[in-house]
């Protein structure tokens, strides 16, 4: 497996929005613009395990250096229902750089 | 994320941990109906791995992203996956198994099913197979599919537990109304009672204070030869997800003390 050399926000974006379309294949996902702000719970409609299969697959790509249960364990549930792509983007940076 | 094939089902499967082998494997197993394993994903799934060892967490039949298939919801089919997992994953030594809510009966009665596979089991707000607990979990479940006929319980729900919960019910009403899950958890193969004194195999088993499961915990001491319970205060049934700051920790130790033999071995104090 590859990591990409440098960290661009608009790339890591683009791969959960990668990672987004291989999960929800077999559902009925609109390609809908996904943007910052949009929460993958209320505006996508996934369940909080598809949470769990979306961050594994963006594990695939990213490997060892995210460490998403970890990061989970450290929000409260609340905040994980809540989550927005732009978050889920920001950790993935911040850990790349 | 793993799709595993077995006995028929495609189950959906999490792994943490190094998955180099030889390390004690811990298998974590959730409730039934508005469950799935995110109970541990979101919560203490990461400790254990954090601690070194091997973490299994997977979807139960008709939950999560595991198949549905409309009948097989008796408990000797719940337990008989978790064999079937397990084989199928390659983890032949004995596993510590954790079980919340319905997850610990699946995991008592596969301890006492598969001798010398399990190495210990921890049972947060759970109680054994017997035909008592078969009729209630079987009426519960029964009820439930009858009251969610009624459009107006899942706003009533999401207005008294919040949209989350409402959601992991609407998800439930698959099971409930697209199985026969009640009428086959009554069906269920329940053990003898008289096969649980030879379970040799320790047992912790955890309560939240406020449940009414708690008080089943001085005749689980006499049932299980080797059981011990802890009481966690302030807490009712949902004490795993509702306090995973406390129970992680008490989960965490239960497994490290390895339970090479009972005698000596240290409980968490309240």
């Amino acid at each position: 497996m590859t990591s990409p050399a440098t960290v661009d926000e608009e790339a890591v974006l683009a791969e959960i929005g990668g990672a987004l379309r291989a999960v929800l294949d077999d559902l009925e996902f609109e390609d809908a613009p996904i943007t910052r702000e949009t929460r993958f719970v209320e505006d996508l409609d996934l369940e909080s395990i598809d949470l769990v299969t979306l961050t594994s697959e963006l594990r695939e790509r990213y490997g060892d250096r995210v460490d998403f249960p970890a990061w989970f364990a450290s929000l409260e549930l609340s905040e994980i229902i809540g989550l927005t792509v732009g978050q889920l983007a920001d950790y993935i940076v911040g850990r790349l750089r | 994320m793993t799709r595993l094939d077995a006995g028929g089902l495609r189950f959906n499967v999490e792994r943490l941990g190094d998955g180099t082998g030889g390390r004690e494997t811990v298998v974590l197993v959730h409730g039934i109906a508005t469950d799935n394993l995110t109970s541990y994903y979101f919560t203490v799934a990461p400790e254990f791995a954090a601690a070194g060892y091997d973490v299994v967490m997977y979807d139960q039949r008709g939950h999560g992203r595991t198949t549905r298939p409309p009948h097989g919801y008796g408990i000797e089919d719940f337990s008989g996956d978790l064999a079937l997992l397990l084989d199928e994953l390659g983890v032949t030594g004995p596993v510590h198994l954790v079980g919340n809510s319905f997850g610990g009966t699946v995991a008592l009665d596969y301890a006492l099913h598969h001798p010398g596979r399990v190495a210990s089991v921890l049972m947060v707000e759970s109680e054994p197979p017997t035909d008592a607990w078969a009729q209630k979990m079987s009426g519960l479940l029964a009820g439930s599919a009858y009251q969610l006929h009624d459009e107006r319980t899942l706003p009533w729900i999401e207005e008294t537990y919040g949209r989350h919960e409402a959601r992991l019910v609407r998800w439930s009403m698959r099971l409930l109304h697209g199985t026969s899950i009640a009428e086959d958890i009554a069906a269920s193969r329940i053990p003898d009672e008289a096969a649980w004194s030879a379970l040799d195999v320790p047992v912790l088993a955890v309560y939240g204070a406020n449940s009414d499961l708690a008080e089943m915990a001085d005749w689980l001491r006499g049932l299980l030869p080797r059981c011990r319970t802890h009481t966690v205060h302030g807490h009712g049934h949902s004490v795993l997800v509702g306090t995973p700051e406390t129970v992680g920790p008490l989960l965490l130790d239960w497994v490290r003390e390895g339970h090479k033999e009972l005698l000596g071995a240290r409980v968490p104090t309240p």
